[in-house]
This record gives structure tokens, C-alpha cells and sequence, in this order.
């Protein structure tokens, strides 16, 4: 167990350490991208809002849906991830996966350190922006709730990591499998309720939702923070994200295992 | 001397989709695809006793990657009896992994983004190894192959050679019994193929490790290999010492002649081999018994200064073999 630690915590710092080394495509990633995000949803819900001439939607304030695109906006940037799934997708079809699965250790735990150990560093670089935008707008926020839903973010992460895997695992089969990226991507953007909050959906959609283990990405996490939801959505998040992974998980054993039995060490 | 390696009936089939030429085929092949077998290794049976150094020859698609992967568990048999170190590759133990090492020349085995010595901190950590000791070996090996330089650039930045240098410093970190090594010295200019040549001579004389090297270039097998395995589409052609080898298939031998002047008119030496006017040398293959009769033809024509008879080396012979097959 001290040796699985040991050599996970070495994978989260070689995430850390690989993705610094581009500085510049750090920057974008952490401070650049959740800003504009925010501030072209900000400037939406700014404009809806002039444009009904209302002071509350679904019974909720324009404040209140403020602080919500401005904190979907960051935890939808450390929840959503596509980089890691690519570069799996990528070690699989060019046959350098062959340098990691000869070694004493796993594939997936090898990119779910990696992962993990990066969206540490971007979750608290990234956090400036929505935070000095809450504070200047004097936007619903409650700071003392974030442990939590630190918690519920980074576990869903595993979640998202088990999807990825099993993404990447087709390409075993099927050589090119970038397109499933999207479509499940754009997908999950509806489902976890980054686009818009789920409490605009119909009730059926809505409900359908919250019982899926998406919403645990964004709208439970921003929910609680911003004062949308209680303590027993976070927990029913929990729970969500755990069948989802056991589910996930069982379908990826079984497709790894067929994958690398029709592998045939490409490129070697 | 136990056996590191034992193959019985080893048989791998590689299943590919078969296209036509052109567009049509390509829109047919949406819904419809002819699928095709190809017997990569078929019924192949080998113990390698441990600490041996085995040098694996064939030519482009003979099978002996197919035969690295599989013995490393890269890829399973497709029947056949496969036991390294006791284990069945495929299974891919960590008990296993930690005692073999692969290095395949043509990728990289340590992280691009990197420099070697964090890649290096990565594979202690990886491997569970004691980290003084092992930044003892990192310098040690660096010092032995001149590489000291470059341990602490990023590995996308350093040329082949210094590249290649750092995989095999990386392969033998963990104190492996079993190296596979796949055209180790591919792509690398003269002075850097000799350089890793005579390091891994030397590691091996001291370290003992069990080796399976392939390689294009003869002089690493002639150099490093106890014991020569020739694959021929998929089969073990020859299986024994590199002497036995070129004895049993040289049947000529070299003939150089330096003529006095340049030849004055065309000479028939054999039916398809002609000497042509104008030539001041004339160097060919020729069977032993030949050799008298070819020099007397000659000299009746024309001056000779000089006569040089050799025997065919290994890399000669080999490539003889693999230009019949």
C-alpha cells in the first residue's frame, strides 16, 4: 500500500510538473479560459434578465444566477476533462502505451494521478477569478461550504477519469475514437448542468438528471456553494457518483481486458 | 544453469482488415470488410538458461518483434506455451514486470516532456528502488556512457544518440535479469552505435543478465550474442553459435585482384559475371574450388600486381541469407 502511495503521489507531481512546463498553455488553461467563460455567460444572463424586465427567473434572483455561471464556470473547468482522455486515447493508438503496461504499475492509475495531481494545482489557480468577481459583485456565495463540495468535485473527478478510460479503451477496437470525446463531452456540458442550471429544465428532465451522477460535476457542487441546494443533495451526489463509478468501472475491466487481448503492440 | 525463457509450439496470428485501392472501396468498406490472417510466429520452441545473450536476426517482418512482444507480454499467444521467469507473460505481474526491462529503439521508454533525471526519479518510485543507490547507478552509467551533460535537459530536446543513452541508462535502473532489446542502436551514427555497443559488452561480462537483442546492424549481434536465432517468416531458421552459422553457410570466399593497369578488353570470368574493360580491380565471391582456375583465366589476359583471398564475415553471410529468403 506505502509502495501504491508512493508512486501515485510521483504521478500527480509528474502531472503537475509536465503541464508547467508549458507555461503559457498553463496560463490559458487555468486563469484565461474560466474568465472568459464566465464572462460571456455573466454578460448572458445580464442580458436575459434586461431583456424580461424581471427581477427573478424560476424563483430565483439575477444574483443569484450570477454567482451560479460564474462558479459553474470554474468547477465545470476542474470537473470537465478531455486532456488526459486524449492523451490515453493517444498512447493507445500509437503504441506508447507499450512503455506503461511493462511496467509495474497501471494504466489507469497512472492518468488518474496525473489528473488528479493537476486539477489540484488549476482548482486553486483558477479560483481567483469567480472569487474576486463574487466579492466585487457582492454575488450569494457561502466560502465555509467549499471543503465539501471539494470533496464531491475531485471524487466525481475519478467518475470522470473511470469515463475517460473507458473512452480511450475503444481504441483498442476502433483505432480513431476522438468523436466519442464529443459527443459525450457536449453531453455531460448539458447533463451536469454547466450550460445552465438544471433547475430551468422540466420537472421530468430535471429530476431524470439529478438521479444521473452528471449533476455531481457542476450543479450540486455550485448549487450548494451559491445556496440553491442542501446538505442532502451533496449527499445524494456522493451516492450518485459511487453507482456511476461502479458501473463505469465494471464495463472498463471488462472492455480493458478484451482491448488488450486484441492489442497487437502497434508501432513496436 | 536454470532457463530463463521456455517456448513450446508458440504460434501468433495477427487478424488486419484488408482494403482495396480507392475511394469506392473505402465507402464499401463502411459496411462491409474482408478480414485477413497472418501467421506471425508459427510453432516456435526455445529455452534460453539464464544469463545467456541471445541475438535474434530476420528480416523486416520476419516475426522477431512479434517473438519480443510476446515473450514480454506485450501481446498474447495465440497457442503455444509461453513461461518466462516462471511466468506467463501475458499475465503481467508486477513481480514479473519489476525483473524484466524492454527497450524498443524505435520509441521512448522515458518521458518526453521531462528531463532524464526526473524520468529517472519517476522510475524509483515506479520500481520501489533505494534512492541513493540508484542516483549512484544514474551517474555511474552516465559517467561510463559520457552523457552526464545532458541528465537534466528535457528529453524532447537532446539529438538520438544522447536519447538512446538515456533509454538504456532508464532500462537498467532496476537491475533487470531479463533486457529485451529491440534495434537498440537504430538510426544512431557509427561513433554513438559503438559507444552503446561496448557499454552493454561490458555490462553484460558484469551483470550477467539474460539478453534478447534484434538489430539491423550485425556488428552488435557479433559483438554481443552467445548464441545466434535466425526467424524467417515465422519460423526458427537457425538456432546455434554464431561461428557454427558462418561456417556452415559460407561456401566462398572473397577474391580481390589489383591489376598492373586498367583492363584492356571485356573478360568472361563466369557465365553471368563479366570484367569489364577500363577496371584496375576486380573483387567477387568465389567458391574455394574455383579460386585457382578464375586467378589462371586472368592472368593470361592481363597483369596482375596483387592477390588477396579472405573469408565472408558474418554481416556478409547474414545478409546472403536474408537476400535468398
Amino acid at each position: 500500500m506505502r509502495q501504491f502511495f508512493k508512486r501515485n503521489l510521483a504521478f500527480a507531481k509528474l502531472g503537475i510538473q509536465t503541464n508547467l512546463e508549458y507555461r503559457f498553455n498553463f496560463l490559458i488553461d487555468a486563469v484565461v479560459q474560466p474568465a472568459m467563460t464566465g464572462s460571456i455567460e455573466i454578460f448572458l444572463w445580464l442580458a436575459l434578465f434586461a431583456a424580461v424586465k424581471t427581477d427573478t427567473l424560476n424563483g430565483f434572483s439575477k444574483e443569484s444566477y450570477l454567482a451560479y455561471v460564474i462558479w459553474s464556470s470554474f468547477i465545470g473547468r476542474v470537473a470537465i476533462s478531455w486532456m488526459y482522455e486524449h492523451l490515453m486515447m493517444e498512447e493507445i493508438e500509437t503504441g506508447s502505451i507499450n512503455a506503461i503496461i511493462l511496467r509495474p504499475m497501471t494504466f489507469f492509475e497512472y492518468y488518474l494521478s496525473q489528473l488528479l495531481g493537476y486539477k489540484f494545482i488549476i482548482y486553486f489557480c483558477s479560483m481567483l477569478v469567480p472569487l474576486c468577481v463574487t466579492l466585487y459583485f457582492n454575488l450569494p456565495t457561502d466560502l465555509s461550504r467549499f471543503p465539501l463540495i471539494t470533496l464531491l468535485v475531485f471524487y466525481y473527478l475519478i467518475f470522470v477519469h473511470a469515463m475517460s478510460f473507458l473512452t480511450a479503451c475503444f481504441a483498442f477496437f476502433l483505432n480513431r475514437v476522438r468523436s466519442f470525446t464529443i459527443v459525450k463531452n457536449f453531453t455531460i456540458y448539458i447533463m451536469s448542468g454547466e450550460l445552465f442550471p438544471l433547475d430551468l429544465l422540466p420537472e421530468f428532465w430535471k429530476n431524470l438528471f439529478l438521479k444521473l451522477p452528471f449533476s455531481s460535476g457542476v450543479y450540486i457542487p455550485v448549487g450548494y456553494v451559491t445556496g440553491r441546494l442542501g446538505t442532502d443533495m451533496v449527499m445524494q451526489g456522493f451516492i450518485n457518483t459511487t453507482i456511476g463509478l461502479v458501473v463505469v468501472l465494471s464495463i472498463s475491466y471488462f472492455v480493458w481486458r478484451k482491448g488488450l487481448g486484441s492489442y497487437s503492440g502497434t508501432g513496436a | 544453469m536454470s532457463n530463463a525463457i521456455e517456448v513450446k509450439n508458440l504460434n501468433r496470428v495477427y487478424y488486419s482488415y484488408e482494403k482495396s485501392v480507392g475511394l469506392l472501396s473505402s465507402i464499401q468498406g463502411l459496411w462491409n470488410r474482408r478480414h485477413t490472417e497472418k501467421s506471425a510466429l508459427s510453432d516456435i520452441n526455445l529455452t534460453i538458461p539464464a544469463g545467456q545473450v541471445i541475438g535474434l536476426v530476420g528480416s523486416n517482418g520476419a516475426g522477431k518483434t512479434t517473438l519480443i512482444k510476446t515473450l514480454s507480454g506485450l501481446i498474447p499467444a495465440t497457442s503455444g506455451d509461453v513461461k518466462v521467469l516462471g511466468f506467463n507473460p501475458f499475465e503481467r505481474k508486477n513481480e514479473f514486470l519489476r525483473d524484466i526491462s524492454v527497450l524498443l529503439g524505435q520509441k521512448n521508454q522515458l518521458w518526453w516532456d521531462i528531463a532524464p533525471v526526473d524520468s529517472y526519479q519517476l522510475l524509483m518510485n515506479i520500481y520501489d528502488l533505494d534512492v541513493n543507490k540508484t542516483q549512484k547507478k544514474v551517474k555511474e552509467l552516465a559517467d561510463i556512457l559520457n552523457c552526464t551533460h545532458v541528465l537534466e535537459t528535457q528529453l524532447r530536446r537532446l539529438s538520438l544518440g544522447e536519447r538512446m543513452k538515456m533509454e538504456i541508462i532508464g532500462s537498467l535502473l532496476h537491475d533487470p535479469k531479463i533486457l529485451f532489446l529491440d534495434e537498440p542502436t537504430i538510426g544512431l551514427d557509427i561513433v554513438a552505435q559503438t559507444s552503446i555497443r561496448n557499454f552493454l559488452s561490458n555490462y553484460v561480462k558484469e551483470k550477467k543478465p539474460t539478453i534478447i537483442l534484434t538489430s539491423h546492424y550485425m556488428d552488435d549481434i557479433s559483438k554481443l550474442a552467445d548464441r545466434l536465432v535466425i526467424i524467417s517468416k515465422g519460423k526458427i531458421f537457425y538456432d546455434g553459435s554464431i561461428e557454427k552459422f558462418t561456417q556452415k553457410s559460407v561456401q566462398k570466399k572473397r577474391l580481390k585482384i589489383i591489376f598492373e593497369t586498367p583492363v584492356k578488353e571485356n573478360i568472361q570470368i563466369a557465365v553471368d559475371i563479366n570484367l569489364i574493360a577500363g577496371a584496375k580491380a576486380l573483387d567477387l565471391e568465389v567458391e574455394p574450388a574455383k579460386i585457382a582456375d578464375t586467378i589462371t583465366r586472368i592472368s593470361q589476359k592481363e597483369s596482375i600486381q596483387d592477390i588477396y583471398t579472405e573469408e565472408i564475415d558474418f554481416e556478409e553471410t547474414i545478409r546472403e541469407f536474408l537476400k535468398k529468403e
